[in-house]
């Protein structure tokens, strides 16, 4: 759960988390209950609704993808084509095609 | 930012404005939701280069060529006068301790064109004046399709996204500024919304121009930053530009090998480097501040946290400070502006923002003119006076739409029926898959071609997207303009068979830049079988003339 609400500190009826998420994530409909996090995956990690909560209820929660990043860089910067030269990209200075001044 | 200085600038030639934005609070919604630590400005106070003439003459070596000068010219000779504007708006520009700029050279651009500054309240209080010029603001409300009457834009289709209530606008004229596109590739987290521009923007305003017959043009050159391995942050470009060192697995300080500037090159180049260095085996790479000085430190620690309020939390929960390198490499890649400030990746516009449909306007990073919060700043503001021209000249009265309405209606809420199979999620994460591993940094005429066919393939799944509320049927109708998005990137990579930008375009088959034949903007227009490829001339004649800003 990227959002964590503690329910002691939380203020009812306040929506401030709600309306603060650039996102549609945090909904806060019954002003009893405390707010739902109902898109979990949609988070930005932003912040917003940490940092405006008045009574600091809430908190975000980065998983562990975010602190122990296991992806290989090269996974992100595409496959290579077989039978190219884009495998063997990276070994010589200048190759991106840009004059230098 | 481009939607409400278009809102505040069509409100002061007196026309009527509604303003559609599928955030909750208008304050907060955007690429600076959360903040925004540095601004590019032109203060025109007295030194040479900080001049609009001064900074013009730069523009076609900045963009490699690439760009609209004439457009571009209304942009820089409008940063004076904007910045002046923002600031009597209540945006706090100047060091409160020392009552001027704070000023920094960076992005490889010829001057200390970046102010650095608390903008935590830069968007609540462009926001305030929005609202105060009773401007009527539909919130969480999501525009999907342009309306069209007679070739000419008379409004636009929407829904909100909590409640799934319908709204059908009728406008004499229309702005579209919903910014970047981004959930487009993989990230170092895997989490697809960890992503470094606002992952709420999701390329809206491009695929709706596009599905009606307006121009996009730049859609090869893709962008992306230097960010600390984990977390696809904003706030990282205040430690490159006030000194940050770049070093590899070896401890080499390697940025000098691909850019006399070193540090202070430009966006594309640095984070170019850092492909170029891992893919040569030199990861991995660190950010290295040691050597700054105590003062710039303490800075840095108190900026970091401006553009992205977690972002020091995530220092500290990650155990590491400003004292010892941490690792970086590249984010997620955006479809804004290929790393380069004055030429956008989007909506073709002219240089008073107009599109090539009558009635439509585009500004901010949506359209072919970016330059981060000033561009969209400077460029909103002239889309706003001249839609509110137009429309007193030109608008439609109300034309007879029933028909449209009822036809609208039901293809917006078509996902909702029961018989949709494809979840948005899973769509959206095959787009990301053939993005990522098929346009990619290395890109292949082989690659891109298979990049093509999978997205069409993709696109034929788009009547079985499933919505079970309104919340879904926005991510339906998000996930099929990422689609679009990456349709018109895979298709213009696919045509510029050379190299241009750095990694913003690399074309691994035709690795050099060919200025004889490729300097040109590539344009592209939506036709039944794929997108249609013409060209058009930047204004900029030839390398020799590129020290003078020739706008013929």
């Amino acid at each position: 759960m990227p959002i964590l609400i503690n329910k002691d500190l939380c203020v009812k009826g306040c929506t401030l988390c709600d309306q603060f998420c650039p996102g549609d994530i945090i909904y806060r409909l019954d002003a009893e209950k405390i707010p739902e996090i109902r898109y979990e995956d949609e988070c930005w990690y932003c912040g917003s609704c940490e940092q405006y909560c008045p009574t600091g209820a809430v908190k975000i929660v980065f998983p562990p993808e975010m602190l122990q990043s296991q992806v290989p860089a090269v996974s992100l910067f595409g496959k290579t084509e077989e039978g190219t030269s884009a495998s063997s990209m990276g070994k010589t200075k200048g190759q991106t095609g840009v004059p230098k001044a | 930012m481009a939607g409400c200085l278009a809102a505040l600038g069509a409100r002061e030639s007196g026309v009527k404005v509604a303003v559609l934005d599928k955030g909750g609070l208008l304050e907060r919604t955007g690429s600076i939701a959360a903040g925004v630590d540095q601004i590019l400005a032109v203060a025109d106070d007295g030194e040479e280069w900080d001049t609009p003439d001064y900074l013009l003459q730069q523009i076609p070596n900045l963009t490699d060529g690439i760009v609209d000068l004439k457009s571009v010219e209304t942009f820089v000779r409008g940063l004076p006068g904007m910045l002046r504007k923002l600031e009597k708006l209540g945006v706090p520009f100047r060091d409160p301790a020392t009552g001027k700029y704070f000023r920094h050279r960076t992005f490889g651009l010829p001057g200390a064109y970046h102010i650095d500054f608390d903008g935590s309240k830069f968007k609540p209080k462009i926001a305030r004046a929005v609202v105060d010029s009773a401007a009527q603001v539909f919130l969480r409300t999501m525009a999907v399709n342009l309306i069209t009457h007679q070739g000419q834009a008379v409004g636009a289709s929407a829904f909100q996204i909590r409640t799934g209530a319908f709204l059908f606008l009728r406008a004499r004229a229309v702005i579209l500024a919903t910014g970047d596109t981004n959930r487009l590739s993989r990230n170092s987290s895997g989490i697809p919304f960890d992503s470094w521009h606002c992952p709420y923007n999701t390329g809206d305003a491009q695929a709706m121009a596009a599905r009606r017959g307006a121009l996009l043009a730049n859609m090869e050159f893709t962008e992306n930053t230097i960010t600390p391995k984990g977390i696809s942050s904003q706030g990282t470009n205040a430690l490159t530009g006030l000194g940050a060192h770049y070093i590899n697995a070896k401890g080499e300080r390697f940025m000098f090998k691909y850019d006399p500037a070193g540090e202070r090159a430009r966006r594309d180049l640095l984070t170019s480097a850092i492909i170029s260095e891992t893919l040569a085996g030199n990861a991995p790479i660190y950010c290295d501040c040691r050597h700054l000085p105590a003062d710039i430190l303490s800075r840095l620690e108190e900026t970091l946290g401006v553009d992205r309020p977690s972002l020091p939390r995530w220092f500290k929960e990650k155990g590491i400070d400003l004292t010892e390198p941490f690792e970086v490499t590249v984010s997620e890649f955006s479809s804004r502006r290929g790393g380069v400030y004055f030429r956008g990746s989007g909506i073709l516009v002219d240089a008073n923002t107009g599109t090539n449909i009558a009635g439509l306007y585009a500004a901010g990073d949506c359209c072919t003119v970016s330059g981060g919060i000033s561009g969209a700043a400077v460029m909103g503001y002239e889309a706003g006076r001249e839609a509110a021209r137009f429309a007193r000249q030109n608008g439609v009265e109300k034309p007879a739409l029933d028909r449209e309405l009822e036809m609208e209606k039901a293809r917006l809420f078509a996902p909702c029926a029961a018989s949709g199979r494809v979840s948005p999620r899973a769509y959206e994460d095959r787009v990301r898959e053939v993005v990522t591993d098929y346009i990619g940094y290395r890109r292949t005429e082989g690659n891109l071609r298979k990049a093509v066919e999978e997205l069409r393939r993709l696109q034929a799944e788009d009547d079985d997207l499933r919505a079970t509320d309104a919340h879904e049927l926005m991510r339906v109708h998000e996930a099929k303009n990422i689609r679009e998005v990456a349709e018109m990137i895979a298709t213009a990579a696919l045509e510029r068979r050379e190299s241009r930008g750095s990694y913003a375009h690399f074309r691994a088959d035709f690795p050099n830049r060919d200025d004889d034949n490729w300097r040109k903007m590539i344009v592209l227009k939506k036709g039944d079988g794929g997108y249609e490829v013409s060209y058009r001339a930047t204004g900029a004649k030839s390398p020799a003339s590129e020290n003078h800003a020739d706008t013929d």
